[in-house]
């Protein structure tokens, strides 16, 4: 019986790795081929993949888009989890009424479409550039600010620290250290599961932005992958070799990020609470 | 009390930033926003004109055809995926399940696609002669080829399998990451009590990660009533409007047609309107105590 | 947990010597603008327009050696959005001074956005482009587009495959749609290939259709809505639907596939824009079984065998440089035939600039095309294309009849379609 249930799970998650990992395994044999075998759909791998690099970086500053898109997503990411798990924090532990209530405002922001955010906030940051051009429009800060803290994060570890142990805090509180220092030594580490995972969600959710660093960014040089990508298939016959061969490469240091950090989701690496 | 008062203050002090920088980058924006859904006209030349936005989005019927479908995509994916998400990732916290790195990066990996590839090969895949066809007709579960692109049922069926596809591995990390701060002493007690894991899944694990539950339920919501993505790339609202959302239906406003940002703004309003109740309804029910 | 630690300061230290060097970095860009020295350029397509004006800049080297063109490659999508964000938002900072816009578009922004745009009445002589480029890219009297790109149509054929149904070019050439339904007909029944390839959620075969008539979805104000009646819609309508119903085209579901279709010898006609001739020829194995013939024409009076499909015209920006980018244009794109010559040679593009069109360069023959000489041919067939006025509601137009077609499809009546679709177009477009 319990044999029967093992082969079961296994089938059934085999089956689900091989339907969520297919459109990607296309995506490899895609970047071997030429644009027409591509779009006649063809499955086996061709001999066209240095063909379609060496085109994508001849023609292409991948480089610096690549470049951009780290920086954009690694800055918002740090300046993100400490900013959001710093109020999902507070607005738990210290919570009253008056806290609740903003907070909830807070979740206001996230139940607009951000279409409906472009234009306003694009005029926000023309004011910007008036008086610090280094953060104004066109510049990889105007992209990240918007993103250094948003309501969903500070709602995400909000969530999480109503699991979070109140005798920790409390025996720390015995121990003498201070508010801050209770959130740095005691919270951090024994959440970085949520940091984890948070991290993870907000690399890529940077790393794929399109709609924001497409309006405010306008010089060629600080292109980001998502944009790059966009411009390979702006002609009217796009090469969708290059065209796979660059979402390859940009797909990967989400994949990365996810690789290595997916060790916080395994049972038994908490626990441990010394900092 | 002095002392309470005093961490009150911290708690405050701790969220201030936040405060501050969400008040800039959203609320001034939508500030704005709401008195632009007050003015209406081309491009530059806004005029203010009341309620009429207003007045017009409940008598234009597109606008009513891609709330319906918004509608039909939030009750029939939300609750599905959270349920698939949270059974993954449950199934994937067994220490004693072999390849698990393997598996959750696989159903994680849909996440990360990049749109142009996303809407290439979803169309590929479903294609009245692809592949997905195929499969269905040599097991004869189906007879003839589905449209599936071209038909007004079952177009809106393919973008519910695309969000499912896409979202449910995003949903899992935030299941596994809560999965790991649930306290594991409680599951010991339970198994010496004589609980088996499917008891164990219902009695601990559901009630524990309430407030995770909660997340998800309220972020997919919003990602739901503001879906773009998919009808944007993979169907192109079609056929017809069959499978436009009021997201596309804003995009289209702005910059698809000659723009009119101030109905564009109005038409995004309805969108809060519609989450803050369907939050309120959520917050209601996961049990936020007050 | 000291790993931890080490990685996260790890980051950050990374984070603020990248922030340093890209500080430098931006700071240059963020000037850019305010200093006229460099004039910028929105344009997509790398193959095409973005290469026209890398020539351009080349050409004009001789006129002014000073003078700096920085060309930025964008999908047409993303222009579209970043002109309109830029734009209603009122903040100018950014913005190019050069940008191209498709004709179908270009009403739609020179009337919202009335002092964006830069009147360059004074440096053109717009009667030396097609007639057909002048009522989109002008308005209220005032000349603001440079008419470059043409969309001029044709029906691109496979000759061996007519050869096996026992037909000729010929046969197709001059056509009704009607005449082209008929004799597409017995070509499927002999070559079990499809006539043509369609896509129903993007019927742009509607457009080149209706434009054969010289009418358009809205009267010559381009703002009366003027469907319900219109025979050359009701035609276009037909057509389309006849072509589906009765076998003779099969449908695709996106770009790529529409490609695959007659990539792979699927079809036996492709009815398009001549834009679409090095995609044609990407396939290089059927070189020499193609020909292009003149697009057929609906069967209304005064309907001509010529039409037009996309095509794109280029637009000063009313910013400071703007003097500059449309000395720039005039001394191109707007006056200069050797420059068209090498444009056709070296790129492919044909242009609208019509005293440039009878120059040597365009009467080269293509082997792809079994030696045909389609340019000439193509410019032969622009002339013809009927002036007709796009207005601004084109694509709000096209999704209302693309629900539409739907409804049509499954059988309602036509004329109910053609009200239902003036209504819709009236109550949503006042």
């Amino acid at each position: 019986m319990n044999k029967l249930k093992t082969g079961f799970i296994y089938t059934l998650l085999s089956m689900v790795a091989f339907i969520s990992l297919f459109p990607f395994l296309w995506m490899l044999i895609s970047m071997t081929n030429k644009s027409v075998d591509i779009s006649q759909g063809r499955l086996l791998p061709g001999g066209h993949l240095f063909e379609n690099i060496s085109k994508l970086f001849e023609n292409y500053d991948i480089g610096s888009a690549l470049f951009n898109s780290f920086f954009i997503a690694v800055v918002a990411t740090v300046l993100c989890l400490i900013i959001s798990s710093l109020a999902g924090y507070g607005f738990e532990i210290y919570r009253s009424k008056g806290k609740d209530i903003v907070f909830n405002i807070l979740l206001l922001s996230l139940m607009i479409p951000f279409a409906a955010l472009m234009v306003p906030l694009f005029r926000l940051f023309g004011g910007i550039s008036q008086v610090f051009p280094a953060i104004g429009i066109d510049t990889l800060y105007a992209v990240i600010l918007p993103y250094v803290t948003t309501a969903f994060f500070i709602f995400l570890f909000r969530q999480n620290t109503k699991m979070f142990s109140r005798e920790l805090i409390e025996a720390a509180r015995m121990d003498g250290l201070s508010e801050i220092g209770i959130f740095f030594r005691i919270y951090m580490p024994a959440m970085k599961n949520t940091f984890a995972a948070a991290g993870i969600i907000s690399f890529m959710n940077n790393w794929n932005n399109y709609l924001w660093p497409l309006v405010v960014l306008q010089s060629p040089d600080i292109k980001t992958i998502p944009l790059l990508i966009s411009n390979l298939g702006s002609g009217y016959s796009p090469d969708y070799g290059v065209i796979y061969t660059a979402i390859v490469i940009g797909t990967i240091p989400t994949a990365l990020i996810f690789f290595f950090l997916q060790r916080y989701f395994v049972e038994g690496m908490t626990g441990s609470v010394k900092g | 009390m002095g002392l309470k008062l005093n961490r009150s203050i911290i708690g405050w002090f701790f969220a201030s930033l936040s405060i501050l920088l969400i008040s800039m980058f959203y609320f001034y924006p939508m500030l704005q926003a709401l008195i632009l859904s007050f003015k209406s006209g081309m491009g530059a030349n806004l005029e203010f004109t009341g309620l009429d936005n207003y007045v017009r989005l409940f008598n234009d019927p597109v606008a009513m055809i891609a709330l319906r479908n918004t509608f039909i995509y939030l009750i029939f994916q939300v609750p599905f995926m959270i349920l698939l998400a949270m059974f993954f990732s449950v199934l994937l916290n067994n220490p004693n399940l072999k390849f698990r790195g393997f598996f959750r990066t696989a159903i994680f990996l849909p996440s990360v696609i990049s749109l142009v590839a996303y809407s290439v090969i979803f169309k590929y895949l479903f294609s009245t002669e692809g592949i997905v066809n195929d499969f269905l007709l040599k097991l004869s579960i189906i007879s003839e080829p589905i449209e599936w692109l071209m038909d007004p049922f079952w177009a809106k069926v393919l973008i519910i399998i695309a969000i499912t596809w896409r979202w449910t591995g995003y949903n899992m990390i935030f299941y596994l990451a809560g999965l790991q701060n649930v306290d594991k002493s409680i599951y010991e007690a339970a198994k010496i009590d004589g609980a088996n894991s499917i008891q164990q899944f219902f009695y601990i694990t559901i009630p524990m990660l309430k407030p995770i539950i909660l997340f998800t339920a309220i972020t997919s919501t919003i990602g739901t009533l503001q879906l773009f993505d998919e009808p944007m790339n993979i169907t192109g609202g079609g056929p017809g409007n069959e499978t436009l959302t009021i997201s596309q239906y804003i995009y289209n406003i702005s910059f698809e047609y000659t723009p009119d940002f101030g109905y564009a703004a109005a038409v995004s309003f309805i969108i809060v309107i519609l989450t803050v109740v369907f939050s309120i309804i959520q917050f209601k029910i996961g049990g936020e105590k007050d | 947990m000291k790993k931890w630690k080490i990685i996260f300061t790890a980051i950050l230290l990374m984070v603020v010597m990248a922030a340093c060097s890209s500080e430098n970095q931006s700071n240059g860009n963020a000037e850019g603008n305010l200093e006229p020295d460099v004039i910028t350029a929105w344009a997509w397509d790398p193959l095409f327009n973005i290469a026209a004006l890398e020539l351009a800049e080349k050409r004009y080297d001789q006129v002014d050696e000073d003078f700096q063109l920085e060309i930025i490659e964008n999908a047409q999508k993303d222009i579209v959005q970043k002109l309109n964000t830029g734009l209603s938002s009122g903040t100018l900072n950014g913005m190019p001074n050069i940008v191209l816009i498709e004709d179908y578009r270009a009403q739609s922004f020179l009337q919202a956005y009335p002092d964006a745009f830069y009147d360059i009445s004074e440096y053109i002589n717009i009667d030396d482009f097609a007639d057909y480029k002048k009522a989109p890219t002008s308005f209220d009297g005032k000349q603001y587009g440079l008419p470059f790109d043409t969309g001029v149509t044709g029906l691109y054929l496979r000759t061996d495959y007519l050869e096996e149904a026992g037909y000729t070019p010929e046969d197709l050439t001059n056509i009704t749609w009607d005449e082209f339904i008929e004799v597409g007909k017995d070509i499927v029944d002999k070559t079990g290939k499809s006539m043509i390839s369609l896509n129903p959620n993007d019927p742009d075969h509607l457009r080149h259709m209706i434009q054969t008539t010289g009418q358009w979805f809205t009267k010559e104000d381009g703002e009366t809505i003027d469907i319900a009646g219109n025979e050359a819609v009701k035609q276009a309508l037909q057509v389309y639907k006849t072509m589906l119903e009765e076998g003779i085209a099969k449908t695709n579901s996106d770009w790529s596939s529409r490609l695959a279709d007659f990539n792979s010898g699927k079809v036996v006609s492709v009815a398009t824009g001549n834009w679409m001739t090095p995609s044609i020829k990407a396939e290089e194995s059927q070189s020499g079984k193609w020909t292009v013939v003149p697009i057929p024409r609906l069967s209304v009076d005064g309907a001509v065998n010529a039409s037009n499909l996309g095509g794109s015209s280029l637009y000063v920006l009313n910013i400071p440089g703007k003097e500059k980018a449309a000395e720039f244009l005039a001394s191109t794109f707007g006056s200069d035939n050797d420059f068209y010559e090498e444009l056709v040679t070296e790129v492919g593009a044909i242009g609208t600039y019509l005293p440039a069109l009878d120059g040597e360069a365009f009467n080269q023959t293509d082997e792809f095309f079994a030696n045909q000489t389609v340019t000439a041919d193509l410019v032969e067939w622009m002339k013809e294309i009927p002036n007709v006025n796009y207005g601004m509601h084109t694509y709000a137009i096209m999704d209302i009849f693309t629900g539409e077609l739907q409804n049509y499809r499954s059988g309602k009546d036509i004329d109910e379609v053609l009200n239902d679709a003036q209504q819709q177009a009236e109550a949503q477009l006042n």
